[in-house]
């Protein structure tokens, strides 16, 4: 009897024991599986892989070309005679170039024009967030110059719906039908709306008139307004 | 009597193991990071792993090279005024353009996934995650706002950046960020603030259960854009 019961002691406490640890390796896992971080390589798929590769391979080439250039600029600065006139030359070419790249100036280039119009079969009009999507789906594909019924996008621009009466971007009225024009690889930036999950094709299927035209030379108009850095030092 | 309650313990023990064991086995069959160890895949990475060095190592040449250029350029223009002032206008046409780290008032908005998925089993679960349409209308908000410069988890954003869903994370200047989201603002504080007024974007959000936080801060610093701006496209008329 007293063998007995040893023998069922000895059993819980073993039983205890395998349970704990069990319990513990549990623990253990679902650390492991919460610190798992799904946005580092060593968790990707093959596909993801490749999407990061040709970004990493992008980005390379741009930082790149970008280092030729202000490596070519900075030996441009050393060679000249240290006359003010071909320094203020140089200084200008510089800040257009910014200019240009901050929009404060009309440019061209080949891409697209998209044309958005409500029909009488439409119940809703056309919305700030459409124009929203269809921004972003641009930038995405490379555009490098957006403009909407000739108001240009720039970083800090807004497209707001206001009262769901009217769109403003860059606080300015915009009216339906909206002319969205962008600089950038053609091909890319027709694609990125076309097909199954691009917003243009989407918004086709509620009944809105879209159209898109390709154009070897897109003309696009600069930011009116004042750029201004009042609150970052 | 014993004997029952020792194999109903036992019972109730295999029981909870088992369910746990499930449980694990969903979730590592969900998050689907299966760890293939296949050599197309291991010589991915490893390429992918060579050109983020490559593209680390020539970004940091550019770095050097830019800050050599912005010296050069200041004792070049010496004591014109003229010069100067264009030299003034370049580096404020920089900072515009968000390749420089800049500080200022501003807030900083946390967005963070529902918690509670199985409180509602009728909400659709695509519906308790944040998405990168609610990011764009955050962000679409704080421009209207008056945000100078803007953030998400550190990836500044710069006139050509967009915000898409990629899986379970965001892409952002082609760089993967997960949920919790930091977005970081810089303009008058107490407009930017306005985001969480009700009616707003963010009450929005929050019915859904998603964590929204903000917090108004008179020093909120903003990384440069990591990367270059170079059109290929555009021609100046």
């Amino acid at each position: 009897m007293v063998i007995r019961k040893k023998g069922k002691i000895v059993m819980s406490i073993s039983i205890g024991v395998s349970c704990f640890v069990l319990a513990m390796v549990m623990f253990m896992q679902f650390k492991v599986v919460n610190q798992t971080d799904i946005t580092s390589i060593e968790n990707m798929r093959e596909s993801e892989l490749r999407a990061e590769l040709s970004n990493w391979k992008e980005k390379y080439e741009d930082v790149n070309a970008r280092n030729e250039e202000v490596t070519k600029t900075l030996q441009e600065y050393r060679d000249k005679e240290k006359s003010d006139n071909e320094t203020s030359k140089l200084l200008q070419k510089e800040l257009e170039q910014i200019n240009v790249e901050l929009g404060k100036t009309d440019v061209e280039g080949e891409g697209i024009t998209i044309t958005l119009k409500e029909t009488q079969n439409n119940d809703t009009a056309i919305t700030a967030d459409d124009l929203l999507v269809i921004v972003n789906a641009l930038k995405l594909a490379g555009a490098e110059a957006i403009s909407i019924n000739e108001e240009r996008i720039i970083n800090i621009s807004d497209i707001v719906e206001i009262n769901n009466s009217f769109v403003k971007i860059n606080g300015q009225r915009i009216l339906s039908p909206y002319v969205i024009k962008a600089i950038g690889p053609q091909v890319y930036l027709e694609s990125s709306l076309l097909g199954s999950g691009g917003y243009v094709d989407e918004l086709k299927s509620y009944g809105y008139e879209v159209s898109i035209e390709k154009g070897s030379r897109i003309n696009i108009n600069k930011y009116e307004d004042e750029i201004k850095s009042k609150y970052m030092q | 009597m014993d004997k029952k309650k020792v194999a109903l313990a036992l019972g109730i023990m295999s029981a909870i193991l088992t369910y746990g064991i499930c449980v694990q086995i969903k979730t590592i069959n969900s998050t689907n990071s299966s760890y293939s160890t296949s050599s197309t895949v291991n010589s991915l990475r490893d390429e992918v792993l060579r050109y983020k060095e490559r593209y680390d190592n020539k970004y940091e040449e550019l770095e050097k090279a830019e800050e050599e250029l912005e010296k050069e350029r200041e004792s070049t223009t010496g004591n014109n005024d003229e010069l100067t002032k264009l030299e003034e206008q370049i580096k404020e046409g920089n900072k515009l353009l968000g390749l420089t780290e800049v500080t200022g008032e501003g807030v900083i908005v946390t967005l963070k996934d529902s918690t509670s998925p199985t409180l509602n089993s009728v909400i659709d679960t695509s519906q308790l995650v944040v998405h990168d349409m609610d990011v764009l209308s955050v962000i679409n908000e704080l421009k209207n706002a008056g945000a100078e410069a803007i953030s998400i988890n550190d990836q500044r954003l710069v006139s050509t950046s967009a915000i898409v869903c990629d899986g379970n994370v965001i892409q952002i200047n082609g760089q993967k960020v997960g949920a919790p989201f930091e977005i970081k603002a810089i303009g008058l504080s107490e407009q930017l603030a306005a985001l969480s007024r009700p009616g707003g974007y963010l009450s929005v959000l929050q019915e859904y259960g998603i964590g929204t936080e903000i917090v108004k801060s008179k020093n909120v610093t903003i990384p440069k854009y990591a990367g270059s701006i170079n059109y290929k496209y555009v021609k100046s008329k």
